[in-house]
C-alpha cells in the first residue's frame, strides 16, 4: 500500500525473492513433515528389529535386508509378480488407451457420453474396480463365466487357478487405467493439426499409412509420458490385486506393495516392513530418475 | 452416399464402444444393487433384475454405518483439498512469477513427490501416527492427502496462471496494491477455473485413496468409503446386494462432480500429466 | 452440593461399581466395548442393557469392526498400537491371547481376581480356561466357545440308508452313494473353508489331528513334515479327484458354504456353529428340519478331533476405567450371560452345566451333540506371532488346493517358516 512508492528495482528483486520463498514454505514445511521426516524413520528402522508384539527394539545392521534378498522367497516371488504385472498392463493399458483415444477422436455431435465414459474408469476408486471385477470373474456368478457358457464352453475357474487369476488381475488393472492412458492421448492427437491429414490424403496416402506416418510420430511425447507415468505407479500396485484376490491362490498374485502391508501391519513387524519399503524406495528412485531425465530432455527440445 | 452413411456408422459405433467400456462396470453394478440375495444366486444369471427392489438401499443406510462413512470421505477429502489448494496456488504463483532461483529444483522436487511410492510412505505414516496417537483421526489422513496432491494441483494451477497477463498483475500493484493482494484480488479470480480445476482433482484423489485409508484409519468411526465398503465383505459375509448398493452410494456423488464438471477434469488431467 | 448428591445417589444404587471407581468417575463411567460384525452384536446388546440397569452408573457403549477374525485383529492394531484409551473392552478370537499377552495389550486379570482367581477359572470348560492362561497369566475371560461341526442332510443320509461318517474313508464313501443316487449336477458330497482366510488352517489342522498327527515336534517346534501331515494333503486331494468337494475349493470362504448347504447343494458341511441357526431359521432355507450336526470324522483308528473356536473378553491395557471393565468382564463371562447368548444366540456356552439346562436345550436340541465335540476340540497352534503361524499354513493350504504347490513343496515351505517364527 504505503510502501509501494518506496519500490527500487534491487529492492523489488529482493523482496520478490523473500516473497517466493515465503510462498513456498507452506509447501515446504508440509513436505519436510509428511514425506521428509518420515523417509528419515524408515531408512532408521529399517537396521533394526522392531516388532510391536514384541518387546524390544535392536540394532541389526542388514539383517533385514540380507533377509530380504537373499532367503525371503515371498519377498522376491512378490518382486517377480509386480514386474510381471507391469510387463503385462503398461504396454496392455497403452494399447486399449491408444485404442479408445482413436475411437474417442471423432466428431460426435454429442460429447458426453464419450467423454463421461472415459473419465468414469479413472474417477472410480481403484479397489472399486478390484471389487467388481472380482465378481465378474466369479466362477458361478460372474458374468465372465456367464459368457464363456454362453458361448458353450466349460467355465474357468478365474480366481483359484494361478494363472488365471493373474491374468483377470491384469484385465482389471488394464480396464482401470487405460482411460487415463486414453484421455492423454486423446488430448495428443487434438493437437495434431488436421492440415497435416489434409495434405496425406491429397498425397494419396491409406488412413494405415495416416496412421503410421502421422499419428504415432505426432503422439510419440504423449506416448511417451503416458508410459513412464503408468509405470512408476503399476510398480505400487495394490488395491486391485488386494480386492480381487489378496494376493491368492497361495501367493500367485502378490505384490511388492502387498507383501509390505502385509509384514507391517497384519504381521506388526516394522524393522522388516521398513526394509522392504526401503527396497521399493530405491526402485522407484530409479524409475522417477528416468522420468525426470525424460522430462528435462524433453522441455529442453521444445 | 453410402460411404456416408457407412462413416456415420462407424462414428456411433466407436461411441458406443467407448461409453460401454466405461459404464458398464458400473451399471452392473446399480442392476445388481437391485437384486434380491436370492436372484442374485440364481444359476445362468440375470442381467436385469426381474423384481427389482430398494431394500438393499434401505438396509445400506439403516443397517450398515454408510452415512458415517460418507461423512467422513467428505471431510477428509474437503480438508484436504482446501488444505492443497491453500499450499499450492501459493507454490504456483512463486514458480511462475517470482523469480526465484532454483525454480527448477522446486520443480524437480515436486516431480519425484508425485513419483513417490506410497506404499514406502505408509510404513513410517504408520509409525508415526501411532506415536503421535493419530491413528483413526481425520489429521492422519488429511496431511498426507495433501501432500501427495500438491505435485499436480501445483502443475495445474501453474499452468493457469502462466495464461494470466502479467500486466494486470502490475497494474494493481501500481494502484497501491502488494504482491499477495494483487494475487488474492487480481490472479485469484482470473485463475479460479484453474484452482477449481485442481481442487476437484484433489478432491477425487482422497476420495478414491485406499492404501493409507486402510492402514491408518480402519477404525469403524473414522473409515473413508473405500475402506468401509471392502470390509464390509468377509468370511463369514458376503452380502454382493448391499455392497453394491453401498458401492453406487459411493460413486454418485464423484460421478455428479466429473459429469458436470468434465471438460475442465479432463483438461486439468492432461495439464497435469502431458505437461508435467 | 448437588454433584455431591448425585455422587451419593449412584454410589448407593451401583455399589459395586462405586466400590470399584475412584469418586470423580462414580457419577457415570462409560465403557465402550469392540464386537465383530459377525459376533451378534444386536444379542451383546440385550445383554449388555440388562446391565445397566443393575448398574446404573455405568454406560457401555457397542463398538462395531470386522466381519472377520483378520479384520478385527487388523481394526484392533490400530487402536492398540497407537495406545488409543477410545476401547476399554474388546472381544478376541481364541487364538489371540497369546499375542495380547506378548504385546502387553490386554491387562492381566489376576490382580483384579485376586484370591477368587482359581476357583473362577475352574469353571469353565478345560480348553477355554487353557486358551486364556499366557504364562500363568490371565489374559481373557472366555465369552462364548464355537466349535467345527460335521453338517450334514438328514434326509439324504436317511433316503440312502446311510449313517453319518465316523471316518473320513466313510465320508468319501458315502458321498459318492448319495451323489451318484441324486444325479444331481449342483450337488457336492462336502465342502470346507479353503481360501486364504483364518478357517482353511483348520482344514489342513482337522485331518492331520485325526490321522494322529501333531503340530509340534519333539522339541517344542513346529514340524508338519509327518506322515500325518501328508496324509491329511492326500485326503483333499481324494475327495476332489472323486468330485466330491467343490472344484473351486481354493476360492471357499466360510460363509460360502453355509450359503452352498442352504441352497441343499452339500450333504456334508464342515462348518462353524453359527450356521445352524441360519439352516433353520433363514426364510431362503431349503434344509430347514433336515439337518444335523456329529463330530468331524478321523481316519479309520485314530481319535477324531477337530478345531475350537470362540471368542474371549479381554480388557484393554490403554482403558481408563480398568476397575469397571473388569466389572463388566466378570459379568459377561457368567453362566447367566452364557445361558442368554445360547437362547438368543445360539452360541455355544463356555460351562458344562450350561449345556445341560432345560431352557437351552429347547431352544437348541443339538447342544447335546455339541458339546461332545467342544469337549475333545482342540486349539490351534499358540504363539504370539499367530497371525504369520496362521499366514504360513493358509496361504501353503490355498495353493495347495488350488493345485499350484505339491504336498512335498507346502511341508517343505510350512516347516522353513514356521521354524523362522518360532526361532
Amino acid at each position: 500500500m504505503a510502501t509501494a512508492k518506496r519500490y527500487r528495482l534491487s529492492k523489488l528483486e529482493r523482496d520478490e525473492r523473500r516473497l517466493g520463498y515465503a510462498l513456498l514454505a507452506p509447501a515446504a514445511l508440509l513436505l519436510l513433515a509428511v514425506v521428509v521426516y518420515p523417509i528419515a524413520e524408515l531408512l532408521a528402522n529399517s537396521f533394526y528389529s522392531f516388532r510391536l508384539t514384541r518387546p524390544g527394539y535392536r540394532f541389526i545392521g542388514l539383517e533385514n535386508y540380507a533377509f530380504a534378498l537373499f532367503e525371503d522367497d515371498r519377498f522376491l516371488h512378490s518382486v517377480l509378480n509386480t514386474v510381471i504385472f507391469i510387463v503385462v498392463t503398461v504396454p496392455g493399458a497403452l494399447f486399449v488407451g491408444l485404442g479408445l483415444a482413436l475411437l474417442a477422436n471423432q466428431p460426435f455431435r454429442v460429447k458426453w457420453p464419450v467423454r463421461l465414459g472415459l473419465l468414469l474408469p479413472w474417477a472410480l476408486p481403484l479397489v472399486f474396480a478390484g471389487l467388481i471385477f472380482r465378481w465378474f470373474f466369479d466362477f458361478r456368478q460372474g458374468f465372465v463365466n456367464w459368457l464363456i457358457e454362453l458361448a458353450g464352453f466349460d467355465p474357468p475357474q478365474w480366481l483359484s487357478d494361478p494363472q488365471l487369476a493373474f491374468a483377470a488381475v491384469c484385465v482389471a488393472i488394464v480396464w482401470k487405467s487405460s482411460s487415463f492412458m486414453a484421455l492423454i492421448l486423446l488430448a495428443g492427437l487434438q493437437t495434431i493439426p488436421k492440415s497435416l491429414y489434409e495434405a496425406a490424403e491429397v498425397d494419396g496416402a491409406s488412413r494405415f499409412q495416416q496412421f503410421v506416418e502421422i499419428t504415432l510420430p505426432m503422439l510419440k511425447p504423449a506416448i511417451v509420458v503416458a508410459l513412464i507415468f503408468r509405470t512408476i505407479t503399476a510398480i505400487q500396485t495394490f488395491d486391485i490385486p488386494y480386492a480381487m484376490t489378496n494376493g491368492g491362490p497361495g501367493t500367485a498374485t502378490e505384490t511388492m506393495a502387498m507383501y509390505i502391508h502385509k509384514t507391517t501391519i497384519d504381521f506388526l513387524d516394522l524393522g522388516y516392513g521398513s526394509a522392504l519399503a526401503t527396497l521399493m524406495f530405491l526402485i522407484s528412485i530409479v524409475a522417477t530418475s528416468v522420468y525426470l531425465r525424460h522430462t528435462k530432455r524433453d522441455t529442453g527440445r521444445g | 452416399m453410402l460411404a456416408k452413411l457407412g462413416k456415420r456408422k462407424t462414428v456411433w459405433l466407436a461411441a458406443a464402444i467407448v461409453a460401454a467400456n466405461g459404464f458398464f462396470p458400473a451399471l452392473w453394478i446399480l442392476f445388481t444393487s437391485l437384486k434380491t440375495e436370492a436372484e442374485l444366486l440364481r444359476h445362468p444369471i440375470t442381467i436385469v433384475p426381474h423384481d427389482p427392489t430398494l431394500l438393499n438401499y434401505v438396509r445400506v443406510f439403516v443397517d450398515q454405518p454408510i452415512l458415517l462413512f460418507l461423512w467422513n470421505s467428505l471431510v477428509v477429502a474437503g480438508l484436504s483439498t482446501v488444505l492443497c489448494i491453500f499450499v499450492s496456488a501459493l507454490a504456483a504463483y512463486a514458480i511462475v512469477r517470482l523469480r526465484i532461483p532454483g525454480r527448477n529444483i522446486v520443480l524437480s522436487v515436486l516431480l519425484a513427490v508425485s513419483m513417490f511410492p506410497l506404499i514406502s510412505l505408509m510404513v513410517p505414516l504408520f509409525q508415526t501416527m501411532r506415536t503421535l496417537g493419530w491413528l483413526n483421526t481425520y489429521p492422519a489422513l488429511v496431511f498426507p492427502y495433501a501432500v501427495l496432491s500438491m505435485p499436480v494441483c501445483t502443475l495445474v494451477m501453474a499452468s493457469f496462471f502462466q495464461d494470466i497477463p502479467n500486466d494486470l498483475e502490475n497494474a494493481a500493484m501500481i494502484d497501491g496494491c502488494t504482491r499477495l493482494g494483487a494475487l488474492w484480488h487480481v490472479v485469484v479470480p482470473l485463475a479460479a477455473p484453474g484452482v477449481f480445476t485442481a481442487a476437484i482433482l484433489a478432491f477425487v484423489n482422497a476420495w478414491d485413496e485406499f492404501l493409507l485409508a486402510l492402514t491408518l484409519s480402519s477404525r469403524v468411526t473414522s473409515r473413508t468409503l473405500p475402506v468401509g465398503i471392502t470390509l464390509y465383505q468377509g468370511e463369514f459375509a458376503f452380502p454382493w446386494p448391499i455392497m453394491s448398493a453401498a458401492l453406487i452410494v459411493a460413486i454418485v456423488p464423484v460421478c455428479l462432480l466429473i459429469a458436470v464438471f468434465q471438460e475442465r477434469v479432463v483438461s486439468g488431467l492432461t495439464a497435469g500429466g502431458v505437461k508435467g | 452440593m448437588s454433584t455431591y448428591r448425585a455422587l451419593f445417589a449412584s454410589a448407593a444404587l451401583a455399589l459395586p461399581l462405586a466400590l470399584a471407581a475412584s469418586p470423580a468417575d462414580a457419577q457415570q463411567t462409560t465403557l465402550r466395548i469392540f464386537v465383530g460384525g459377525q459376533q451378534r452384536p444386536d444379542v451383546m446388546r440385550q445383554i449388555l442393557d440388562v446391565y445397566q440397569q443393575r448398574n446404573p452408573g455405568t454406560r457401555v457403549e457397542i463398538e462395531i469392526g470386522g466381519a472377520t477374525s483378520d479384520q478385527q485383529q487388523q481394526y484392533l492394531n490400530t487402536v492398540l498400537t497407537s495406545r488409543d484409551a477410545a476401547i476399554d473392552v474388546m472381544l478376541i478370537d481364541v487364538i489371540r491371547p497369546a499375542q495380547f499377552a506378548a504385546a502387553g495389550w490386554a491387562e492381566p486379570l489376576d490382580a483384579y481376581l485376586g484370591a477368587e482367581k482359581d476357583a473362577i477359572m475352574a469353571r469353565y470348560l478345560p480348553a477355554y480356561r487353557e486358551a486364556n492362561i499366557v504364562g500363568g497369566k490371565v489374559i481373557a475371560l472366555p465369552y462364548f466357545a464355537d466349535a467345527q461341526f460335521l453338517y450334514y442332510r438328514t434326509d439324504l443320509l436317511e433316503k440312502y440308508k446311510l449313517q453319518p461318517p465316523k471316518t473320513w474313508e466313510e465320508l468319501a464313501s458315502t458321498a459318492r452313494t448319495v451323489m451318484q443316487g441324486e444325479n444331481n449336477p449342483n450337488l457336492r458330497g462336502f465342502a470346507t473353508a479353503g481360501a486364504p482366510i483364518e478357517g482353511t488352517v483348520c482344514t489342513f489342522l482337522v485331518p492331520m489331528w485325526g490321522a494322529g498327527g501333531q503340530f509340534l515336534g519333539a522339541q517344542g517346534k513346529p514340524d508338519v513334515n509327518s506322515a500325518q501331515a501328508r496324509r491329511a494333503l492326500q485326503l483333499w486331494t481324494d475327495l476332489k479327484a472323486a468330485n466330491v468337494t467343490p472344484p473351486n475349493l481354493a476360492e471357499v470362504v466360510t460363509d460360502r458354504i453355509r450359503v452352498d448347504f442352504q441352497a441343499g447343494n452339500l450333504l456334508y458341511a464342515m462348518q462353524w456353529g453359527y450356521a445352524w441357526n441360519r439352516f433353520q431359521n433363514d426364510a431362503d432355507s431349503t434344509v430347514k428340519g433336515k439337518t444335523n450336526v456329529v463330530p468331524l470324522p478321523g481316519f479309520a483308528g485314530n481319535q477324531p478331533a477337530t478345531c475350537i473356536g470362540g471368542w474371549q473378553i479381554a480388557v484393554s491395557a490403554y482403558s481408563r476405567n480398568k476397575q469397571a471393565a473388569v466389572g463388566l468382564l466378570r459379568y459377561l463371562s457368567s453362566p447367566e450371560v452364557s445361558k442368554m447368548q445360547a437362547i438368543l444366540a445360539s452360541h455355544l456356552p463356555v460351562f458344562a452345566e450350561v449345556y445341560q439346562d432345560a431352557d437351552v436345550l429347547k431352544v437348541n436340541p443339538w447342544f447335546q451333540f455339541a458339546r461332545n465335540v467342544v469337549v475333545t476340540g482342540r486349539s490351534r497352534p499358540v504363539s504370539p506371532d499367530y497371525p504369520e503361524v496362521s499366514e504360513i499354513i493358509r496361504t501353503n493350504m490355498n495353493a495347495f488346493l488350488a493345485g499350484t504347490r505339491t504336498a512335498d513343496q507346502v511341508i517343505a515351505d510350512m516347516n522353513s517358516r514356521l521354524a523362522r517364527v518360532y526361532r
